[in-house]
């Protein structure tokens, strides 16, 4: 099914993008937006959102279909994979979840309608109006369609026009949940624009950015700095950088009771979105001591990850990643050969999963595409210290661990600066109120008007 | 990594083999024999080529050498038992189990006792990273020279063949001209050892080294120096051979497009370029670097001829055989770029293209990561696995790029 020509990214190949194309593009929006968008009640735009995300949980939904019956190298995921993901995003986005973003980040359901009275002990009587920018620009990143999406939700949330400019080769889940609220709302789906381009075209980009009132852009650093570079003065710029994650298992989890939930949440963990997001665990600590070894846990999930193969399979990778993963797992192979601290599980004849083991606990960045490792620390302190190169850019612990001592856990690793500590097994499912690498996703695009009365 | 680095080390010590050189020795001196010797002309001899392209001399050879190092090269032996592929077990050379390169850095594998060892090549990289070691003595650098010689003069130099085996010992005749720093100064750089080397077998009085070591271990071209001599030699009208990495070059006509200058080098001169750019300079595209090289110093794309070559091996791999007729060819075909080059290894060294994904050999046309398996790493271990990603054709291969494994070494992990 070829979709309508309602966003750039719509049109053939052949057609090119030109700066005027993207300047007369951003002023529609914005007249759109005065239109239909701007006087819109956070209730109602609750409502269509929950109800969109409904469809797209729905087996039947048409654009569910397309996404999953998409050439994986569009999505960049094999069906399974991407169902999964799908699930886990839309499931989150219930209109509970959305009053209870609004009311985290801002303080009250009203705040993005009218001026709503603002009560606190000690504070003059004050009301208070939070408002969106005008032209939302978002610069997307191509590795996973979940961040995109979920920032074309905060940005009707906040009733901004949105151009979305996707890396080349990843506009389509971006574009057909585009389309899925055009057919649901057109009005709303007339104040969003999705556009793809190659990285670096500096006419389009010029174009696009002289528009904005606000940007959000994940990517490499590098490409964040140079956009930011671009800006005019005073248009807020809201950069998500690469971020690392891993998990850690307390040796209580690992009991013979406990040892298969751990790993099946752990193997979720690997699966998810192939493993290839910031939230995606690179290493799991595990601590000694336990009823299992750590190195007990790495076979464990080394079986784990053939059987999700079954359910899940990774899919095929680009020539580059197999070859990533190829030389590694020599590598290991031959220290595995030479030391007994060292362990490698893979997939036979295939690059589908692999699971190293290593009594060191300095963390490792993964080669993704669920190649994870498995490192013996004796406690938590074990495990920071292996992971200080990289504090600060941890941006989620996955923990399996239980009661008092989890606990102690988390507290010690929000003192260490982790952003967000989660179950083992929801590191890729953030709820809609995650705070993004820390920072208030919705609270960090708006500005206020306040009335001191 | 650093800690539990000895923690290897301190395993292959209490279980290091007896040093036995004999066997090594007897199979280099037969490889040389039969066939490195025949090589002297410059020409790959029939008998040679007919000896070891079939499957089946070359698998006899390789697996015998195979069960050699197996017996006296502990960690290749470990690796292989790992494997399960143990001399008993495997049947044809395409079997052999292959040590990837990054293992060079960590672990030792030669049959050489130390008190032989006089020569350790390493490969080049940042300063962070452990470089990969190849350990060498009087004999096996002697292989290495000879291998290195008789590959060399194949594709560089057509005139050898010309002469016939009567011209060794070979009187000077040409001028080299070396971008890097003198042997002296790199003891362990492989390339500028096989640069020293074809210098004494063929280079006039006037070759010579044009490059140097900074104060942070980096090589740098002496420019002046470097346009002096070449400006020289085109002022005699007498033929060079440039040898550089890509780096040097483009060091080089940086040099010569900031006066302003071109030099129009003697017909007959030819380039040698190897080893890629490693960051350290703006990266080009081969086809543009040879019409670079050709508008700034009158050589052909036909002159050039791009070297494969790495220190965990003793032969390499060339692209282009300079043809016999020593004339540059009209400026027309001149401006061709170098499509359609295939890297090919002497017929003691074969390649294999291995699938990432599968681990199996791929098909003509499909790329994948290149395997190198070189009897004339008589004291080491034969079959290396590279991280360079390969395309297979019918002849050799084509190179495409290093396996990203960059993020892995940013972090330093294997740094001592």
């Amino acid at each position: 099914m070829r979709l309508p020509d309602y966003f750039l990214a719509d049109l053939p190949p052949e057609a090119a993008l030109t700066p005027a194309l993207v300047t007369d593009a951003c002023l529609a929006l914005k007249a759109n937006r005065q239109l239909y968008l701007a006087e819109r009640s956070s209730a109602e735009l609750v409502g269509v959102l929950s109800a969109l995300a409904q469809n797209w949980l729905d087996p039947t939904d048409s654009f569910r279909r397309l996404a999953l019956e998409a050439d994986p190298a569009a999505t960049g995921f094999p069906p399974e994979v991407l169902a999964a993901g799908l699930d886990a995003f839309f499931e989150a986005l219930s209109s509970e979840a959305l009053e209870a973003l609004i009311l985290q980040d801002l303080g009250q359901l009203a705040q993005l309608d009218r001026l709503t009275p603002v009560e606190l002990p000690g504070l003059s009587p004050r009301l208070a109006m939070a408002r969106g920018p005008a032209l939302l620009v978002h610069v997307a990143a191509g590795n996973l369609p979940a961040p995109a999406l979920s920032s074309l939700v905060l940005g009707l949330l906040v009733r901004s026009a949105q151009f979305m400019k996707c890396a080349s080769g990843s506009s389509l889940l971006p574009r057909l949940f585009a389309h899925s609220l055009h057919e649901v709302e057109p009005k709303l789906g007339a104040c969003l624009e999705i556009a793809e381009w190659p990285g670096g075209t500096a006419a389009l980009d010029g174009a696009l950015l002289a528009q904005a009132d606000c940007v959000t852009a994940t990517g490499e650093d590098a490409t964040l700095s140079a956009l930011r570079a671009q800006l005019p003065v005073g248009v807020r710029f809201l950069s998500y950088g690469h971020r690392v994650s891993f998990g850690y298992v307390a040796q209580e989890s690992l009991n013979p009771h406990g040892l298969p939930k751990t790993v099946a949440a752990a193997a979720q963990d690997v699966v998810a979105w192939n493993q290839r997001g910031c939230l995606s665990p690179q290493v799991f600590y595990v601590e000694t001591g336990g009823r299992n070894s750590p190195e007990q846990f790495a076979q464990a999930l080394a079986t784990e990850l053939e059987a999700c193969e079954r359910t899940q399979p990774r899919g095929p990778v680009s020539l580059e990643a197999a070859a990533a993963i190829a030389t590694r797992r020599t590598f290991y192979e031959v220290r595995a050969a030479h030391s007994c601290d060292t362990c490698l599980w893979s997939s036979p004849g295939s690059t589908a999963w692999t699971v190293v083991y290593e009594n060191e606990p300095r963390f490792m960045p993964s080669c993704a595409n669920r190649f994870i490792y498995v490192k013996a620390v004796p406690d938590l302190e074990h495990a920071l210290k292996g992971a200080e190169a990289i504090q600060a850019i941890v941006t989620t612990v996955g923990l399996a661990a239980q009661g008092q001592k989890a606990q102690e856990l988390a507290w010690r690793l929000a003192r260490w600066g982790v952003p967000r500590i989660c179950p083992l097994g929801r590191m890729q499912k953030p709820p809609l109120t995650w705070r993004h690498d820390g920072r208030p996703s919705l609270g960090d695009l708006v500005t206020w008007s306040d009335w001191e009365r | 990594m650093a800690d539990n680095q000895p923690r290897i080390l301190g395993m292959l010590n209490k279980n290091r083999m007896h040093h036995c050189t004999r066997p090594f020795d007897d199979f280099a001196a037969r490889l040389q024999r039969g066939c490195l010797d025949t090589f002297s002309g410059g020409s790959v001899p029939q008998e040679v080529t007919a000896c070891l392209e079939g499957e089946g001399r070359f698998s006899e050879l390789a697996l015998e050498l195979f069960e050699l190092q197996f017996g006296h090269v502990a960690p290749y032996r470990r690796i292989s038992e790992a494997r399960d592929l143990t001399p008993s077990r495997v049947r044809s050379w395409r079997e052999l189990p292959a040590v990837p390169t990054t293992a060079f850095k960590t672990i030792e594998f030669t049959s050489l006792p130390p008190a032989l060892r006089t020569t350790i090549f390493q490969s080049s990289g940042s300063t962070q990273q452990r470089p990969s070691r190849h350990i060498h003595n009087a004999a096996s650098l002697a292989l290495y020279e000879c291998a290195l010689r008789a590959w060399f003069a194949v594709h560089l130099l057509p005139e050898t063949s010309t002469a016939g085996a009567a011209a060794r010992p070979s009187s000077p005749r040409l001028r080299f001209l070396a971008l890097t720093p003198e042997p002296r100064a790199v003891p362990h750089s492989s390339l500028v050892h096989m640069f020293a080397t074809v210098m004494r077998e063929w280079g006039s009085p006037a070759s010579s080294f044009l490059g140097r070591v900074d104060a942070h271990r980096t090589w740098r071209l002496e420019t002046e120096r470097a346009l002096e001599s070449l400006a020289a030699a085109a002022g005699a009208a007498e033929p060079v051979c440039v040898l550089g990495t890509a780096f040097g070059l483009v060091q080089l006509l940086e040099a010569l497009d900031q006066v302003a200058g071109r030099i129009q080098l003697a017909p007959g001169s030819r380039v040698l370029e190897t080893g890629g750019y490693k960051g350290r300079s703006r990266a080009l595209p081969r086809a543009e670097l040879y019409a670079w090289i050709g508008r700034a110093l009158g050589v052909p794309p036909s002159h050039i001829v791009s070297e494969y070559g790495m220190c965990e091996l003793s032969s390499q791999a060339y692209d282009l055989v300079i043809s016999k007729d020593l004339r540059h060819p009209e400026p027309d075909s001149a401006t061709r770029p170098p499509s359609g080059r295939q890297f090919r290894f002497p017929p003691w060294a074969r390649a294999l293209v291995i699938s990432p994904e599968t681990g199996r050999e791929v098909g003509v046309g499909e790329a994948g990561l290149l395997r190198v398996v070189d009897l004339a790493n008589v004291w080491s271990v034969l079959a290396v696995q590279t991280e360079d990603l390969v395309r297979r054709q019918a002849q050799g291969f084509e190179y495409l790029s290093r396996a990203q494994a960059s993020e892995w070494r940013g972090c330093s992990w294997m740094s001592p």
